[in-house]
């Protein structure tokens, strides 16, 4: 599973909002820590049992040494619970290198700005964390690497709305894990390879991969296993398009950018590309719903289902407006809570299923 | 119906100073001068702002925008023993119960139509998410204009341009709704009433450390987050300088807040809102007094009224919630250090996932120093859940602990 470890140092990350062409200039591959695994419950002695489980598993895989060398792990500050991570993890693992970058939470032109200069921090010495300096021409060339990843990413999405992708979501899931996880920076090749996605979704399951289903559009955080939308579609959904943070939204493409400085670019592609629920732009006060209900209508969705992780305020906050949008567009919705742990979503399998039969009803 | 309540409690206020001048009290000058805040927030007449915990009060102030955390009505109907209809509607509406229930309350208060339309809306990135979702959420339901001021989290050059820059804009903007140009000298001459109050809250803050204490469990309580509403107004000294002179007269007289003062104590962010027992317990049944609240503290230099904002943004960006946890568990540390505090109470106030967030390491940070910290699980809003006799019970075994060890101000 961890590719590139004998050439290229890992770098941990956990958040989408993450530089990944940055880490790959700097010769690292970006590594994504995901909340998989069976780590030991113990983050609740550093952090308090209300807090996103997203954070708090990542946490216990840190506790239980759950994970590969690291030369170190960049965090982004995207919400409270993000941002007591690092907080906390240099107290459990006191010699990792860990670095918390600010975040923005919106994409005006001098939030940009600011954002650059955190990312022309980040650069300054990559060297202590075992990397090589960047110059300007390799971030280029990482940004190009990128845009490719985010282009093949893109083509297996379009495939997996028209109905096409072999495998399916769960198909899709594994294949994104496998490159964020250490697949970097040959992901593009990989992750175009039809080849590569025929395996994957064999080890989903072929039982899981029904040719028809209700169309489903799935958003909310954390939702890394491949086995929760092969649930999905065991229950008679077929999920065409997801907006997840540990699924589309991972290789979403950069927002286009004109700026000629590669750190304004990258700064502001990151930024101004569709954000999740603690970006906000102020300009369209609860915009999140409406881009909920975009999204569901341009995938052909006849159903929306939120997996949202517990405790995660970002979410639960917008949810009130999601849910009264999408019942204005006629639309249904089902809000499932996740703690992380496959238990929590195999005990939804009731509800999904009447979900998708009243779906089907329809 | 809060406004009216505010109404009221001014009027009243007022009769009782003017009937009685003698009986005049640093606390009832305080409450006195919320409750005129709380009326000019719910009359016509000049534009109002509701924001973020963070939003610069002494500016909004100084340009003619009344201004108020939407928060503070959370912990108004708290007080009032009001906040369960608004928590139980923003609930019905689909707000989660394990959020924070200042916004839960406020959400559903505006909701019910118990808050007044704002002109604007100013959001702010710390101390939490939550915050910022709450006023996304009222700008939705207001359709009012949102502004955010997004706080960096370190006091880089980049940072505090970013932060000063914003904060200019906003000055610009707000002036604008109140029918202004942005005048220099008005907002030279707040920020000179706001440099003056934070001289005043500094000496408060140094009359709070004396041993014995001169204040008692309510002096204080909310000081340090209501007073910077007041902030570049007249009114925010006269508060600041009459709780000096109160609190200077009694260290003058030999006086104590808590007579027979015997425990001292430090209290982690936010106080309980709603009527309980446990302050009166803490002082009849154990004479211990909580000599300094975490939010009860200055933490920023005084701002160059010639260029207010990058002052401005350093105050935004050094405040302790911001920033990293080591930074604000130091902090902790200091105070409890220079206060002589022989305990910490951390309430964990349900739903704050800053609070919660760092409780185990707020604990781990006092274990080096012996000082003995209590964890309650208690919600600071919603007194549905409030367990009474659970949480005398750990108060009850904290401070027999407490007593079982030497005194930090011995
Ligand atoms: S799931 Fe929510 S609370 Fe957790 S890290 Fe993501 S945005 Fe933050
Ligand atoms: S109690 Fe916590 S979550 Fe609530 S307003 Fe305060 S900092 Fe935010």
């Amino acid at each position: 599973m961890v590719r590139g470890m004998m050439d290229r140092a890992l770098v941990g990350f956990a958040c989408v909002y993450t530089p990944l062409p940055l880490l790959d200039a700097a010769g690292f591959v970006p590594w994504r820590i995901l909340p998989v695994g069976d780590a030991p419950d113990q983050a609740g002695r550093l952090l308090h049992d209300n807090l996103c489980p997203h954070v708090k598993r990542l946490l216990d895989r840190a506790m239980a040494a759950d994970l590969p060398p690291l030369a170190g792990i960049v965090f982004m500050n995207s919400c409270d619970a993000m941002r007591r991570l690092p907080d906390a993890w240099r107290v459990a693992r006191p010699s990792d290198r860990v670095i918390l970058v600010d975040l923005p939470a919106s994409a005006a032109d001098d939030a940009v700005e600011y954002f650059a200069a955190e990312l022309r921090a980040l650069a300054v010495n990559p060297a202590d964390w075992g990397g090589t300096s960047i110059r300007d021409a390799d971030l280029e060339d990482a940004l190009r690497r990128y845009d490719g990843l985010a282009s093949s990413a893109a083509g297996l999405r379009a495939q997996l709305a028209r109905g096409e992708l072999p495998g399916g979501a769960a198909a899709l899931q594994a294949a994104i894990n496998d490159v964020t996880a250490g697949g970097w920076p040959d992901g593009a090749a990989r992750l175009a390879a039809s080849s590569f996605v025929a395996p994957a979704a064999s080890a989903a399951g072929d039982a899981a991969r029904p040719a028809s289903g209700v169309p489903v559009f799935v958003f909310g955080n954390v939702l890394p296993e491949p086995e929760a939308f092969a649930l999905f579609e065991s229950c008679g959904a077929r999920v065409v398009a997801d907006d997840v943070c540990t699924g589309s939204r991972v290789l979403a493409p950069l927002a286009p950018a004109t700026d000629a400085d590669p750190y304004v670019r990258l700064a502001r592609g990151l930024l101004g590309r569709a954000p999740c629920a603690r970006t906000i732009d102020p300009a369209h006060p609860g915009g999140a719903a409406t881009r909920v209900v975009d999204a569901a209508r341009s995938c052909g969705a006849r159903g929306v289902v939120a997996h949202v992780a517990k405790f995660c305020d970002p979410y639960l906050a917008r949810l009130p407006a999601i849910r009264e949008a999408l019942r204005e567009a006629g639309l249904p919705l089902l809000v499932l809570e996740g703690d992380c742990t496959r238990r929590s979503l195999g005990q939804q399998r009731t509800r999904i299923e009447a979900f998708v039969e009243m779906l089907e009803s329809r | 119906m809060i406004g009216e309540y505010f109404a009221g409690l001014a009027r009243d206020i007022e009769a009782k100073l003017a009937a009685e001048p003698a009986a005049s009290s640093a606390r009832k000058v305080f409450a006195l001068e919320v409750a005129r805040l709380g009326v000019r927030l719910y009359s016509p007449g000049r534009p109002v702002a509701w924001c973020g915990v963070l939003a610069p009060f002494d500016l909004l102030n100084g340009v003619g925008v009344t201004s108020c955390f939407a928060e503070f009505v959370g912990a108004m109907l708290a007080g009032m023993g009001a906040a369960t209809p608004p928590l139980e509607g923003a609930e019905q509406a689909g707000y989660a119960a394990d959020t924070c229930a200042y916004h839960r309350a406020v959400v559903g208060a505006a909701m019910q139509g118990m808050m007044p339309v704002p002109d604007f809306l100013v959001a702010t990135t710390t101390p939490c998410t939550g915050g910022l979702a709450a006023i996304e959420n009222l700008a939705r339901l207001f359709r009012r204009e949102l502004l955010v001021l997004q706080i960096p989290r370190a006091e880089t050059e980049a940072g505090v341009r970013f932060l000063a820059g914003q904060l200019e804009r906003l000055a610009r903007f707000a002036a604008g709704r109140a029918g202004t140009a942005l005048d220099a000298e008005r907002v030279a001459a707040a920020v000179e009433l706001s440099n003056l109050t934070r001289g005043l809250m500094v000496e408060i803050y140094d009359l709070a450390r004396k041993v014995p204490s001169p204040v008692g469990n309510r002096d204080l309580a909310n000081f340090g987050i209501v007073v910077p509403l007041l902030m570049g107004t007249q009114a925010g000294v006269d508060v600041a300088r009459a709780t000096r002179d109160e609190l200077a007269a009694r260290v003058g007289d030999g006086k104590s807040g808590v007579a027979g003062e015997r425990f001292r104590l430090l209290w982690v962010q936010n106080r309980i809102q709603f009527p309980n027992p446990l302050l009166k317990l803490l002082e009849d049944e154990y004479r211990a007094v909580i000599v300094v609240d975490e939010l009860n503290d200055v933490t920023w230099e005084p701002i160059d009224p010639a260029d207010p904002y990058p002052g401005m943004a350093r105050r935004a960006i050094g405040l302790p919630l911001n920033g990293p946890a080591e930074r604000r568990v130091a902090r902790l540390r200091q105070l409890a250090t220079e206060y002589r505090v022989d305990g910490v109470i951390h309430p964990c106030h349900w739903g704050c996932r800053q609070g919660t967030g760092i409780r185990g390491l707020v604990q781990r940070g006092f274990r080096e120093t012996g000082i003995p910290v209590l964890n309650l699980e208690v919600d600071c809003i919603d007194a549905r859940s409030f367990s009474e006799g659970q949480l005398r019970t750990r108060l009850e075994a904290f401070l027999e602990l407490i007593a079982g060890r030497p005194r930090a101000s011995a």
